[in-house]
């Protein structure tokens, strides 16, 4: 008698269900966004550097290799930035009463509309 | 019912008392549109191999006993129907991550645990006083609570949670779910007994919001947005004692 049958589970769970699949591309994207961070973040040291370095960086910056990851990070960026915006009215969802707000407008209300709020006050600032 | 059409069962089986590993066993069953994936089982049951072990009862999604993995989906067996397979073969296996006690059958004895961890029941201090009348409640303050309240322990958001599948310290989609809705049940004086249990270790930071227990879920709980929301109250609950005064209790 073997009592209990324990199912074994295999490495490669996260092939198992689509679900599983979007949510690995998901946390994935977000080592792109801490990529680009420090690039950022590397520039400033350049910039702290003198006018000099900080052209010849932004000059390395500008070849081909550069550029594609550069459009690779904004390509990953702009996914997590979707996902985790879709993932808002869940986690913070918005009640009038006892009505939910629907998921896209709460997404707008709790996500997209600070965000964007935000980054023009960003912007008026850098441009003023 | 169109009795010469027939479809393929592959049904997994495992019998603790001459089995070392499961195997599958193919039937064929009649074939008609009515029929749900259950309607088949039972079928079996009766007519080929009264040795098939499963679970139901109500056979229209109210029970959560009939919970099994169809096509590798954890489903309502009683709600999905052989047309929506046909003319392909139907797998069926019990849930996975949990452990199997025969054929179709798996033990619930984990979840029972860490459902009772959680207190799923309303929580007062003043238990015993009714001289106050009813406990009165807003349709608002209902609809805090309601969704998470639709839970029939069915136990297909734990078949559909890695997590669950890989922690043990995990309490799970439905019984955070449920912790949840007594949370935020207006009633209740019970938050802070039930965030002792699910703030601990993997209890409930063990979740990465993979989602998927969401998406099984055949009453639309949303057990992935109860565990997020819980998650907001714990971290609050944290930094509210850097600033309370001592002693305030909160």
């Amino acid at each position: 008698m073997s009592g209990q049958y324990h199912r074994p589970h295999g490495w490669a769970w996260f092939l198992e269900r689509p679900g599983y699949v979007r949510f690995m591309v998901r946390e994935l994207t977000s080592f792109f966004v801490a990529g680009y961070l420090i690039l950022l973040l590397v520039t400033l040291g350049r910039l702290g550097g003198g006018e000099a370095a900080f052209a010849e960086w932004l000059s390395a910056l500008s070849g081909p290799g550069w550029m594609l990851a550069h459009v690779i990070a904004l390509i990953a960026a702009v996914w997590h930035s979707i996902t985790w915006f879709a993932a808002v009215p869940q986690a913070m969802p918005v009640y009038l009463g006892e009505r939910k707000l629907p998921a896209p407008l709460a997404a707008v209300v709790m996500g997209y509309g600070p965000w964007l709020t935000v980054t023009a006050v960003i912007v008026w600032w850098v441009l003023r | 019912m169109s009795a010469e059409l027939t479809m393929t069962l592959e049904v997994f089986r495992y019998h603790p008392e001459t089995d070392d590993e499961p195997r599958f066993q193919a039937y064929e069953v009649p074939y008609d549109e009515d029929w749900v994936v259950l309607d088949a089982l039972n079928w079996i049951k009766d007519h080929v191999d009264g040795s098939l072990t499963h679970r139901w009862s109500c056979r229209m999604g109210v029970c959560g006993s009939c919970g099994m993995m169809v096509n590798g989906d954890p489903k309502l067996t009683c709600a999905v129907f052989l047309k929506d397979y046909y003319p392909r073969p139907i797998k069926v296996e019990p849930l996975v991550n949990f452990p199997v006690e025969r054929d179709l059958v798996v033990s619930l004895d984990g979840f029972m645990e860490k459902l009772e961890a959680v207190k799923p029941y309303i929580i007062r201090d003043d238990v015993n006083d009714t001289s106050g009348g009813e406990y009165l409640q807003s349709p608002a303050e209902l609809a805090q609570y309601k969704q998470y309240s639709m839970c029939i322990n069915c136990m297909l958001c734990y078949a559909a949670c890695p997590v669950a599948g890989h922690e043990d310290e995990f309490l799970g989609p439905a019984a955070l779910a449920l912790g949840h809705r007594y949370n935020k049940d207006s009633r209740d004086q019970g938050q802070a007994e039930r965030l002792d249990v699910m703030l601990v270790g993997e209890a409930i930071w063990g979740c990465t919001f993979v989602g998927e227990c969401t998406v099984v879920c055949p009453k639309h709980v949303d057990p992935a947005g109860a565990i997020q929301q819980a998650k907001a109250v714990g971290a609050q609950e944290f930094f509210k004692r850097f600033v309370a005064p001592k002693g305030a209790g909160v």
